[in-house]
């Protein structure tokens, strides 16, 4: 349905990624990685949001649904094992994501966008006042597989952008885009057209939830240690949709050209400017919306739906 | 002959305003049916009941035979009810093509991609779109856009077709096609009930005529008979003193 022109640009990050551990970097091996590890995770955040955002719903509950992730995966790790501990995660985000979509079946772009910002306030609020979080204090968290293999934690974030990478692509080219497409162009236009918009809009939060709890569950696993203000934090939320504006929406390519560039721009300003960088990050920023609305990939010319 | 429509004592009321009072009406199988009336007679109003896109306080939906008033829009589209806006609303990011393929693919469950697609590329030849397959509904003329509403209503692969005012703002020449198109989709196998101001389309049209005023109807016949009776000049033209 859609062009295949975009799959070897795909294919080449993707095969970057892989292989950074492997490539001769010498000094600046291990901070490469890290930012690669950060690049990979936060880019799966964007493609997850993108994924929400394709019905027209403005999710500012991301945060939230990272959180749970990163709180479900961090709490059963060491009872069960690294991976079955990220897989509860994301159905903890899964679980949190059926709640607040069944109550927001209605709400479109901002009203549902206020309704998941509330939600990931209580849900922070939560955090710090329930007793087997930690609390303020905040939760350690084991790092993957014992920590016997220095590269788990990287390839674990390569796992989830490779799984958020194929999420996206099959939206993207299967008929759900129409669907999704339809549902956030015009809901009524939709319906009487037969897209069963509820179901659409469910779904695609509920996928979205999965791979953002994934994203949570690995940062934890990364950092060893969560608190609620970092986990539940609301400027992740407002990273994951910064990103896809910056790079392009409604896309595969999008979020994935915005996550490496913005987040890679995030860590090399910081390595530069120490003082200040974020005036230099945001001055970027905005000038990229203002002269690229369509994002980055809206330089290579193509129209999206 | 069956029912392919029937309306039974519908009402709606808006805050203050009684917008359909009792109405009852019915679509024969294969015809054309006009509903008209003067402005805020509640013709949208009756559109929008039966598209499901508000509820009825009162009253019930018949879609050949089966009821529908409680259903939401989109299962009465899986039933086989289309319906084109009068403000045209294309999906402007997709193609005419993709816009059709929406209707075609989700407007009858089950229907493979290529089965989809397929009838997709008739429905464009059927309504002359085809030369502009591939442009973004954006990017169309008003006739164009005024056939893409038709079409992707079309591509849901109608029993039952509503159309509010698709002929509005066209040229006599190109209401004269819109005409014969109607004419085309009815012979294929499908009602049709249309909302209408033009009355040169409304006799060219209609098998039958419901005329509607302040939510009540007041007439219903041949175009002939509702345009001699006198509830219906007064209502067009207002009361004599």
């Amino acid at each position: 349905m859609r062009e295949l022109s975009h799959l070897p640009f795909l294919s080449f990050f993707l095969l970057l990624f892989a292989l950074l551990p492997f490539l001769p970097l010498g000094i600046w091996g291990a901070f490469l990685l890290d930012v690669g590890f950060f690049i990979q995770l936060f880019t799966a955040m964007a493609l997850s949001w993108d994924l929400v955002a394709r019905t027209g719903q403005l999710s500012l509950a991301h945060g939230a649904f990272f959180g749970l992730g990163a709180y479900g995966a961090g709490l059963l790790a060491p009872h069960v094992g690294t991976l079955p501990a990220l897989v509860f995660g994301a159905f903890v985000a899964g679980a949190g994501a059926l709640l607040l979509g069944s109550v927001t079946l209605r709400l479109h772009g901002l009203y549902f966008a206020i309704a998941s910002l509330a939600f990931s306030e209580v849900l922070r609020t939560l955090a710090l006042k329930l007793a087997f979080t930690g609390g303020p204090i905040g939760l350690p968290v084991p790092p993957p597989f014992g920590g016997v293999w220095p590269l788990a934690a990287y390839y674990l974030s390569f796992g989830v952008l490779l799984l958020a990478t194929a999420l996206s692509l099959w939206a993207e080219w299967s008929p759900f885009r129409l669907a999704q497409a339809a549902t956030r162009q015009s809901e009524a236009v939709a319906r009487v057209l037969g897209v069963r918009v509820v179901r659409v809009k469910l779904w695609s939060l509920l996928l979205g939830s999965l791979v953002a709890g994934l994203s949570g569950g690995v940062y934890g696993m990364k950092t060893l240690f969560l608190s609620p203000y970092d986990a539940f934090s609301l400027g992740r939320a407002v990273e994951a949709l910064v990103i896809p504006i910056f790079g392009g929406l409604y896309s595969t390519l999008g979020p994935l050209v915005g996550g490496v560039v913005l987040v890679g721009l995030e860590q090399a300003l910081r390595l530069w400017i120490k003082e200040g960088y974020l005036v230099v990050y945001g001055a970027i920023l905005i000038l990229v919306i203002l002269f690229l609305p369509r994002g980055l990939v809206g330089l290579l010319g193509r129209r999206r739906g | 002959m069956g029912k392919a429509l029937e309306v039974i004592g519908l009402s709606k009321r808006f805050l203050g305003l009684q917008a359909l009072k009792e109405v009852s009406l019915h679509l024969e199988e294969g015809e054309i049916l006009a509903v008209i009336g003067p402005n805020g007679a509640g013709k949208s109003t009756l559109l929008n009941l039966l598209s499901g896109l508000i509820k009825p306080d009162q009253g019930r939906i018949l879609l050949l035979g089966r009821d529908i008033s409680h259903l939401p829009p989109e299962t009465r589209t899986h039933l086989g009810l289309g319906r084109a806006f009068q403000i045209v609303q294309p999906f402007p990011e997709l193609s005419v093509r993709e816009n059709l393929l929406v209707g075609a693919l989700f407007g009858k469950p089950g229907l493979k991609r290529k089965e989809a697609e397929a009838w997709v590329a008739e429905v464009l030849d059927l309504t002359g779109l085809a030369p502009r397959a591939e442009a973004l509904a954006g990017e169309l003329t008003l006739l164009e856009d005024k056939r893409l509403e038709l079409a992707r209503a079309l591509a849901t692969r109608p029993k039952v077709l509503l159309l509010d005012e698709v002929m509005a703002g066209l040229r006599p020449k190109e209401a004269e096609e819109a005409v014969a198109l109607v004419r085309r989709i009815r012979d294929s196998g499908v009602s049709v009930l249309f909302i209408e101001h033009l009355m040169p389309v409304v006799r060219a049209l209609a098998d039958r005529v419901v005329v509607l005023d302040h939510g009540e109807v007041i007439a219903e016949g041949t175009y002939e008979k509702v345009a001699q009776e006198e509830r219906v000049r007064e209502a067009y033209l207002g009361r004599r003193a």
